[in-house]
């Protein structure tokens, strides 16, 4: 039975009521035709800052458990899912603040903030979510909103082309997520996450083929939504050509709800079928890098460039996952990386939706002069940037320091652990190059018009709330990676054939 | 009776046949429909062995994906309308003003 005061449903409960509120107060309102995006914007903000003070004082007030990970309800109350579900809150939080000026005069803000709310109770669910049907049904909540978000500027044909590609990649990922979701349950007889991978520690060996075709295809379901490479081709197009700020939800929140669903389901399953396969992981992560890097170099639309270095930095998070049955560290690099790449990606596409707003532009040219022009979006974007690049003060540096220590520190077991660091470490280089090619163009180059620009309110107001995050968690970093490495899942329960 | 490797065979079939569409045609409506006898392959699977199983999830799970099919139709066909309205063509061929 489901505790109805537990958090996960208390939250869908918040968000959910708050979600389906805005248009029922849209369309009783109606008749004085004013645009009522603030409002909206500040209720939907209020939820999930509701959401996310409620998720914080059920963990200092010490009434989660631990990292169960598998339970027997569909959903559980522990600590990986609430790590997970504060850091694609705090993302919501700042599409939702940020859309405050990004919407100002884009029709319809209601069904905009309802969406949003409607697709982060998604996110938020498959977190927590501990049974295949929940983990589905959750996934498509998510999906299903951010396909008509990405479409949401209807005249704009490429809002429209980017929404379609992402629609027939989505919907296809969400079809062999059912595919494979129904082989696990014909070889394991049951829906639940625990269960199933308990009977798949023991299958018959004539079952164990359709035991690997499983976890492959739900390496490819999750794969789509999480960026890795050979299931990367839409992602640049639907990043690009959808709205800035819902460019960032799909970045950094979309995305970051695939890590969770495929470690609660791919790296765990994978692990009691046969460890020796996590070694596909690490070379899709190792692929996964690489083309994200190289693709951003020639890039000349700066939303494409955060597209192919969210590529890039999901090959970073799978370093983690690949290692994850050798080293708890390495896990606890990877859901580091994954709250600091939350913030660090949605403050650089925040930051580029400010630019847009203000200058109707993407091209990298517009940002030349932007150090004088726009002084905190630019200085937000640089910290952004750096701290993607992994340079020392800032967050990024400390969750790609241990994950490549975690790879290094591996060697023992897995003979090549440390070359996944040497890769880490040599793509960290090669981002470098572009993520300086920007912070250049804002500072050393001038534009033909050096006058000073409004800077959006709203959107200063979220930038000073990630530069505060990414410096300040930089600077003091022990609180943040600590909840990480509790949020691990404890793997001890695991019928697992390797011993560490 | 039918055997259950019979329904896996003809769901592998209509897998198949719906990556094939995915792959070989670029009318947006008949990708959707491809994608559409995917999940369709998947739920005749659940059935399939949700029956030889002591226990009726498959078909529960099955319900619940027929209903998350509709929903993601529904939002996919307002996609492919919106397209028509602006390129007055629904072939996604057409649909390439990104490059990169």
């Amino acid at each position: 039975m489901i505790d109805i005061l537990s958090t996960p449903i208390l939250i869908t409960v918040i968000l959910g009521v708050v979600g389906l509120a805005i248009p029922v107060i849209d369309a009783g309102k109606r008749e004085r035709g004013a645009n009522r995006n603030k409002l909206f914007s500040g209720i939907s903000l209020g939820a999930i800052i509701l959401a996310i003070c409620l998720i914080l004082f059920r963990i200092f007030s010490g009434e989660i458990s631990g990292s169960v990970v598998f339970s027997k309800d569909v959903l559980s109350d522990d600590l990986f899912g609430s790590f997970f579900a504060i850091a694609l809150l705090i993302v919501s939080a700042m599409v939702a603040a940020s859309s405050w000026n990004y919407m100002k005069s884009r029709s319809n803000p209601a069904a905009y903030y309802s969406l949003i709310l409607l697709s982060s109770i998604g996110m938020v669910l498959i977190a927590y979510s501990t049974d295949l049907v929940m983990l589905l049904v959750s996934w498509e909540l998510m999906s299903i909103p951010t396909y008509a978000l990405a479409a949401f500027a209807k005249r704009d044909p490429v809002s429209n082309e980017a929404a379609i590609k992402y629609f027939m990649f989505g919907a296809l990922s969400s079809a062999l997520l059912v595919f494979a979701i129904g082989l696990v349950y014909g070889i394991a007889g049951t829906t639940n996450i625990g269960d199933a991978i308990h009977a798949m520690s023991s299958l018959k060996p004539d079952l164990v083929p359709i035991g690997l075709l499983a976890v492959g295809l739900f390496i490819a379901g999750f794969g789509f939504k999480m960026g890795l490479v050979p299931f990367h081709m839409w992602l640049p197009d639907a990043y690009e050509g959808s709205p800035t700020t819902i460019g960032a939800l799909l970045a950094a929140g979309t995305k970051k709800a695939g890590f969770a669903a495929a470690l609660r389901v791919i790296v765990l399953g994978m692990f009691v079928l046969n460890v020796d396969w996590t070694f596909a992981l690490a070379v899709i992560a190792v692929f996964t890098m690489t083309f994200g890097n190289l693709g951003a170099l020639v890039q000349k639309s700066v939303p494409r460039i955060l597209a192919y270095s969210s590529i890039a930095q999901a090959g970073y998070i799978m370093i983690g996952f690949a290692l994850a049955p050798y080293s708890d560290q390495a896990l606890t690099g990877s859901l580091f990386h994954i709250i600091n790449h939350a913030v660090m990606k949605s403050a650089g596409f925040i930051a580029a939706a400010a630019v847009a707003s203000v200058f109707a532009s993407y091209s990298l040219e517009k940002y030349k002069g932007l150090g004088r022009r726009m002084p905190i979006t630019a200085i937000a974007f640089s910290i952004s940037l750096l701290a993607l690049a992994g340079v020392p003060p800032l967050n990024g540096f400390w969750s790609k320091l241990v994950l490549f220590g975690a790879a290094i520190n591996s060697g023992s077991h897995v003979a090549w652990g440390p070359w996944l660091a040497i890769a880490g470490v040599l793509n960290s280089a090669l981002s470098l190059g572009y993520y300086a090619w920007i912070i250049r163009k804002m500072y050393l180059e001038e534009a033909p018009d050096m006058t000073k620009v409004k800077e959006p309110r709203a959107i200063v107001a979220v930038l000073v709330f990630a530069i505060v995050f990414m410096v300040g968690f930089g600077v003091w970093y022990g609180p943040l990676l600590n909840f990480a490495s509790h949020a691990v899942p404890d793997l001890a329960t695991l019928p697992l054939p390797v011993h560490r | 009776m039918s055997q259950l490797i019979d329904f896996v065979i003809v769901s592998v079939v209509l897998v198949s046949i719906g990556v094939y569409g995915l792959v070989v045609k670029r009318n947006a409506i008949r990708m959707l429909f491809s994608i559409e006898i995917i999940i369709n392959a998947a739920n005749l699977n659940l059935v399939a062995f949700s029956r030889s199983l002591p226990n009726v999830q498959g078909q529960v799970f099955a319900l619940f994906s027929i209903a998350i099919a509709a929903a993601e139709v529904a939002v996919g066909l307002g996609l492919i309308i919106i397209a028509y309205r602006l390129y007055k063509e629904i072939d996604v061929a057409e649909f390439k003003s990104m490059r990169g």
